[in-house]
Order: structure tokens, then C-alpha cells, then sequence
């Protein structure tokens, strides 16, 4: 349902709250379905509700409360005023896409999203038996085994099916990691080992044009270092089903995700002399951006402090005090004016990918939260590479798969072959405390609890002293710790006591 | 202030509010106490989400987490909402 959305005053808000119902005289024209609308007075939220009986066209003939003492456009009428718990502006949309400034007047929708939980395909009932059997037998086996062991139970029969089963229990069981294995150390030589086979260059990214991507070892220590931004953000967006073949709107969202600012469309020239700064668009670039003499006015209307001219395809701006330090500001706040796109995205290329000619769409730079918010983008396959970012946007968990994903693919980009296990252990252990840790002194090692493992990593005095301090208690729980004070290390058999259970008591 | 819902993202895995008289069940097979478990923090997205659905969540809830697994086909994982992180 579409509602009005304007600014006003307090003052006149008060006005009308006052004298309810009432007519009010607007500067704008107002569509004739509408039937409520909201009041901001900052820009930013929506304070105000009120429901609107009848809208018409002004005439100074009818009563009414005037927003302004001229140019009026239309009335409405007013029913009833209430004050909201403030609402963003940015939980409006208006014509289709996201509303950035409320000047003075848009009619937008109200955006509503279903939230739901998400419930996983149930197994099927064969997949299910296998489990069973299997449970049956004393051992758990994966899903994705039993999966495959459903389909062919039917070729191989009832007793090879048993036999296999049994065998399989075995296996895993053989497999199994034995109680106080050091897996961490595991996966460290793991990732370790194949990480010296890597190339230290940094590929090109081979098919899209002039798109640079961090590969290889470089791309891998950013990973488990949790940079807050990656040294080539990167994003793959895809389409929803409906527009991905379709070129033109694909080309449309490319316009629209790419940031454009006026020094990339226009001239700029500062006169020194008049203390002015022209701004002279080049046809050519903004008829390849798709962008009109309008949009290139709105935002530099944006800018407090200046006289704007408009003469013959030309603009001419004017600081309204008159001193260098002013206009020498203006041209570098010109210079980066944007006029339209996404914050971070520096560039956007669209790109056909399979044999059925769907578009995706891969960026330089980053912005998850807004590209999510784009009305064609598929909001549930968009992909970043900035974890971080993920995190923010998406989640914990999702933040997990991320680094597993980026790491297994940078692995695999080199031709290495890592036991995805590793690389979940690792990514388990980044996302253990709800947010991203890197693994080194920031991360992981540098906030162990014990002190004399953190000593013995890295800034040995600091924490000595800062534990001596406070108090510290080391509880030897660790491995570092243990050979310091020459103990047995809580690994493998020496992390086992010896049991004695002893007699029970026998009563006399 | 969500648009879309970040449960339906294909890198999210589904979150369960685990319900209290269930949670006991769950340390035991665990053999973990509470404090123990990998945390969430309550103003992380996918708690966010949830909170549109069933309303508040109260700090120490545990939430079971339903992965698609490479290995396993799906994993359960817990985490309890939290927001002091470990020391």
C-alpha cells in the first residue's frame, strides 16, 4: 500500500494536531488512492503517522492550514495524527527502488518482509532405514554415505546390503580420531605442508576483463587473518531467475550498482579569478553512464553553502562566502560528489555464464548490505568475498562457510587437495566466540587462557607481567604450559590418569 | 531493519531455538556445560531474524544449528547466544 511521505515543520505538525480533523494545503500533487501517509522531520526517520480521508487539487476557496505561503498544490484531509516509535527512512521504497533522500515529497511503499524459519528437507525414508540398520549394527554413519548406500540397495541385494553395512561400521570405526589426538596440529601441517607448494604470484582473474583478484598464498594468509577488508574486495551477483536473461535490465542494474561520481561524467574547472567552479558534463561519458543533466543538479544541490547557476549545458557554482580556502574546498568536495550507485563499488561487470546465457554480475569492491537491498538481485545466492562483511551482514555461521568456501578455493584454484576437514576445524575455531578472530597474537593463540602459553608465543614480558599483575591462575591445561614446568602434555596417553576403581566396600 | 531474510541466504544454515526442558538433554549427550558451547552474539543477524519470528531471546538460550555438510550430509552444531566473548 503506498503512502505519502513528506517533511514539515514541527510547528505546523502541532498546527494540525491541534485542530483534528482538518484540511491541509501541500506544495505538492498528491496521487488520489492515498490513504495515510508519514511525517519526517529529520530526514532520516518518520515520526509522525496520519490517516488521510480525501485528497483534491488546491483552491484558495477552501479552509485549510497552508504548509507554505505559496506555491500550493493540493489538499488533503487530515484525519487523525499520531506519534510513532521512529521508523527509518530507509524502510521505504519508492517507484521501485531504494528511497536515498526524502527532499521534500515521495509516495513509497511500506516494506514488509515475511520472516521464516528455514526447515531443511526431511530425509527420505530409505536414507532413514539405513540409519537405522546402521544404528542397529552400533555404529553412526554419515548421511551422504547412507544416501549412496540407499540407491544401490536394490541391486545389491539383502545380504550384500548387510555385509556391506557391516563393513563399512568397521571402516569408520578404523577411522575414527582417537580420543586427545592433537587435530589442530593435524591441520596445520595439513594446510601447511600444500601451502609451500604455492605460487607466490597473484594471478590475473583469467575472463573477466581487467578484474584483479588476491589468489593463492597471499589470498590465504588474508583469510585466516581475518582482514577487515580484503586487498581486492570482490562480489558475484546474481539475478533473480526472472531477469538473469535479460539483457536489458541486467545492463540497467549494472548502471545502477556501478558508483559514478561527477568527476567521472564532467569536467571541473576552478576560476580563480571569478572564484567559481564550472562543472561541464561530457555528453559522451553520460550517455554511456546513463546519467541526465538532473541527477548531476540534484547532487550538487546537496551541497549547504553555494549559489548554483545553470547556463547552456554548463554549471556554475559559487561559494556564497567569497575566500580561496572555500572554493578550494568545493572543488575537492565536487570532485567526489556522487551522483548515483552503490557506496564501494568501484566498478561492475556483467558476464554470461553456461550454456543457458545467464548473466552474472561480478564487482570490484564491496558493499553486501546494499547490493542485497537492489530489487533484481537475487538476495539469496549474492556472494562476497570479504568475510568480514558477511559476518556483519549475514551472520556467524555464515561467516563459517564463507571462510570455508574462500579457502578451499583458493587452495583448490593452485591444484592442491586439502581435506576439507582441516579447513572446517580452522574455520570452526575462527567463528568460536561469535565473531571472526584471525588465528595469530590478535586472534585465537594471542587470547588463550592460559598465561604461560600466551608468554611463550609472543610478547613474553607483557603478559607475565600483566598476569603477575592480576592474579592470574594457570591451570596446566594446555601444551605449551606443561612443557614449560616439565610436566607430561594433556595429549594422547598422557592425558589419561590412572584410574583405580578399587574394591567397593564390603560390609561386616 | 531487514529487507530480506538472511535465513533464506544459501551460506546461512538453518537456526533452531532450542526449547529450555530440552537443553539438559542436550549438555549430557554432550558432556559440556553451558558456558563451554561456541557463542552467538544476540545482535548477530540470524539471531535477529529468529527474534522476528519467536519474539525475544533471552541470553544462555542455545541455538541448534543444521548444516549442509561435505562429509556428512547434514551436521547439528550448537551455539548459545552470548555477548561477552571469551577472554
Amino acid at each position: 500500500m503506498a503512502s505519502l511521505l513528506w517533511r514539515d515543520t514541527s510547528k505546523n505538525i502541532s498546527a494540525i494536531m491541534e485542530r483534528l480533523p482538518v484540511n491541509y494545503a501541500l506544495d505538492f500533487d498528491v496521487p488520489k488512492d492515498i490513504e495515510d501517509g508519514y511525517i519526517t522531520i529529520n530526514r532520516k526517520n518518520f515520526t509522525y503517522h496520519v490517516v488521510i480521508s480525501g485528497v483534491m487539487p488546491y483552491s484558495p476557496e477552501t479552509e485549510a492550514i497552508a504548509k507554505k505561503k505559496s506555491g500550493l498544490k493540493s489538499i488533503i484531509t487530515i484525519e487523525k495524527v499520531e506519534k510513532i516509535e521512529p521508523l527509518s527512512v530507509m524502510e521505504f521504497r519508492a517507484g521501485g527502488k531504494t528511497l536515498e533522500t526524502i527532499a521534500n515529497f515521495e509516495v513509497g511503499e511500506r516494506q514488509v518482509t515475511e520472516i521464516r524459519e528455514k526447515y531443511g528437507e526431511n530425509l527420505s525414508e530409505d536414507v532413514q532405514n539405513v540409519l537405522d540398520d546402521a544404528k542397529a549394527m552400533g555404529f553412526t554413519i554419515p548421511e551422504s554415505v547412507a544416501e549412496e548406500i540407499a540407491r544401490r540397495r536394490q541391486e545389491w541385494g539383502e545380504k550384500t546390503y548387510r555385509n556391506i553395512l557391516k563393513r563399512i561400521g568397521e571402516e569408520i570405526g578404523n577411522e575414527l580420531i582417537d580420543p586427545y589426538e592433537a587435530v589442530g596440529i593435524i591441520a596445520a601441517q595439513s594446510i601447511g605442508e600444500p601451502g609451500t607448494q604455492m605460487t607466490m604470484r597473484t594471478f590475473h582473474f583469467a575472463g573477466v576483463r581487467e578484474m584483479n583478484v588476491t589468489l593463492g598464498l597471499p589470498r590465504l594468509i588474508e583469510i585466516v587473518d581475518a582482514r577487515r577488508i580484503p586487498s581486492t574486495p570482490s562480489m558475484t551477483i546474481y539475478l533473480k531467475p526472472e531477469y538473469e536473461t535479460n539483457d536489458e535490465v541486467v545492463m540497467d542494474v549494472v548502471k545502477r550498482l556501478e558508483n559514478t561520481s561527477i568527476s567521472d561524467v564532467a569536467d571541473i574547472i576552478t576560476d580563480i579569478g571569478e572564484l567559481t567552479v564550472t562543472v561541464r558534463p561530457d555528453p559522451r561519458k553520460t550517455k554511456d553512464r546513463l546519467i541526465e543533466m538532473e541527477d548531476i543538479m540534484n547532487a550538487i544541490n546537496r551541497i549547504k553553502g553555494i549559489t548554483v547557476m545553470e547556463d547552456s549545458g554548463q554549471i556554475i557554482i559559487k561559494p556564497q562566502q567569497e575566500s580561496f580556502k572555500k572554493l578550494y574546498l568545493l572543488q575537492e568536495q565536487i570532485k567526489g560528489l556522487t551522483i548515483k550507485g552503490i557506496n564501494g563499488i568501484k566498478r561492475a561487470i556483467a558476464r554470461v555464464e553456461g550454456k543457458e546465457h545467464r548473466w552474472v554480475i561480478y564487482t570490484q569492491g564491496s558493499n553486501l548490505k546494499e547490493v542485497l537491498e537492489v530489487d533484481e538481485v537475487d538476495p539469496t545466492r549474492t556472494y562476497t568475498n570479504d568475510i568480514v562483511e558477511i559476518a556483519n551482514v549475514l551472520g556467524i555461521e555464515a561467516a563459517r562457510n564463507a571462510i570455508l568456501n574462500e579457502a578451499l578455493r583458493t587452495l583448490q584454484e593452485q591444484g592442491l587437495n586439502v581435506d576439507v576437514r582441516h579447513l572446517m576445524l580452522v574455520a570452526d575455531m575462527m567463528t568460536f566466540s561469535g565473531s571472526v578472530r584471525a588465528v595469530g597474537r590478535t586472534g585465537i593463540s594471542g587470547r588463550k587462557s592460559s598465561v604461560l602459553a600466551r608468554a611463550a608465543f609472543e610478547i613474553t614480558t607483557k603478559h607475565l607481567l600483566r598476569a603477575g599483575v592480576m592474579g592470574e591462575v594457570d591451570k596446566l591445561a594446555g601444551v605449551a604450559e606443561n612443557i614449560i614446568v616439565g610436566q607430561p602434555i594433556t595429549l594422547g596417553t598422557g592425558a589419561v590418569d590412572i584410574i583405580y576403581k578399587g574394591y567397593p566396600k564390603t560390609k561386616k | 531493519m531487514a529487507k530480506f531474510n538472511v535465513l533464506d541466504h544459501n551460506l546461512v544454515p538453518e537456526h533452531h531455538i532450542v526449547p529450555e526442558e530440552e537443553e539438559k538433554d542436550i549438555l549430557k549427550e554432550l558432556n559440556i556445560e553451558k558456558e563451554f558451547l561456541p557463542k552467538i552474539s544476540p545482535n548477530d543477524p540470524a539471531i535477529k531474524a529468529l527474534e522476528a519470528v519467536h519474539g525475544k531471546i533471552k541470553e544462555g538460550t542455545i541455538i541448534k544449528i543444521v548444516r549442509k555438510s561435505p562429509t556428512m550430509g547434514h551436521s547439528v552444531y550448537y551455539r548459545v547466544v552470548a555477548s561477552e566473548v571469551f577472554k
